[in-house]
């Protein structure tokens, strides 16, 4: 399996997103996942290079359509149960 | 681990009438002490007012921010709550708390930004924020 590459965004890539990519790494590393995770922001997350896209309900909008790469859409950041949930999900689409 | 965020950046059972008013008030704080001007406050209603209400993060929490830029004088955060919660139209209201976030640049922040992430993602704790009678109160809860 290749090391994959998450963007997490937010509005301007240095709030919500910086919480939600070290929820993200502490799942990975609790379940043994390599992986690589970095804050963007909603406009020009479309044209850095990542292999998915971590993203709040509310901006999913802006870039679903948009995005070449699959999207995970989150509801609540700070939520573990479904940070986790949908972190593993997508690992699982990697194996 | 350092203070996360100053006594005198920290408000608890304020009122506002709208969510505008609410972001004003704890953008208010940073601009009182010098670390952010009026103009860094108004982006951050703008934001919204272009991006939506994506900043209520989690239930009953709004992180209100704007870019990094010019306006933003010193990294810094405020926090302020609410008795009755504030609508941002959004599935996670009422809001109870609006944390400010200022930064110079997209690193600046990040250490303090980690351990306030750490502590609101313990199970309760964005009640027990708003349940805080004085700021005292709050800032221990953050900061010890």
């Amino acid at each position: 399996m290749k090391v994959p590459k998450i963007q997490t965004v937010c509005g301007f890539g240095c709030g919500s997103s910086l919480m939600l990519k070290m929820n993200v790494e502490a799942i990975a590393k609790n379940h043994g996942f390599q992986m690589e995770a970095f804050c963007g922001d909603v406009g020009t997350c479309c044209s850095n290079q990542c292999d998915v896209i971590f993203i709040s309900k509310e901006l999913s909008e802006r870039i679903i359509g948009r995005a070449t790469v699959p999207v995970v859409v989150i509801n609540n950041f700070m939520d573990k149960k479904e940070v986790e949930a949908k972190t593993l999900e997508y690992f699982e689409t990697l194996k | 681990m350092s203070e996360k965020i100053r006594l005198e950046n920290i408000s608890v059972a304020q009122h506002a009438e709208n969510w505008q008013e609410a972001i004003r008030l704890s953008g208010e704080l940073l601009v009182r002490c010098g670390s952010i001007t009026p103009k860094y406050v108004e982006s951050m209603i703008e934001s919204v007012n272009t991006l939506g209400p994506y900043i209520v993060m989690m239930p009953h929490f709004a992180l209100a921010h704007a870019a990094p830029c010019e306006d933003v004088k010193v990294s810094d955060m405020s926090i302020v709550t609410f008795k009755e919660g504030v609508n941002f139209n959004t599935d996670k209201d009422p809001v109870t708390i609006v944390m400010t976030l200022a930064c110079t640049d997209k690193q600046a922040h990040i250490e303090r930004l980690q351990s306030i992430a750490m502590k609101l993602m313990e199970e309760g704790m964005v009640e027990h924020m708003a349940e805080c009678q004085s700021a005292e109160e709050l800032y221990h809860l953050i900061n010890d």
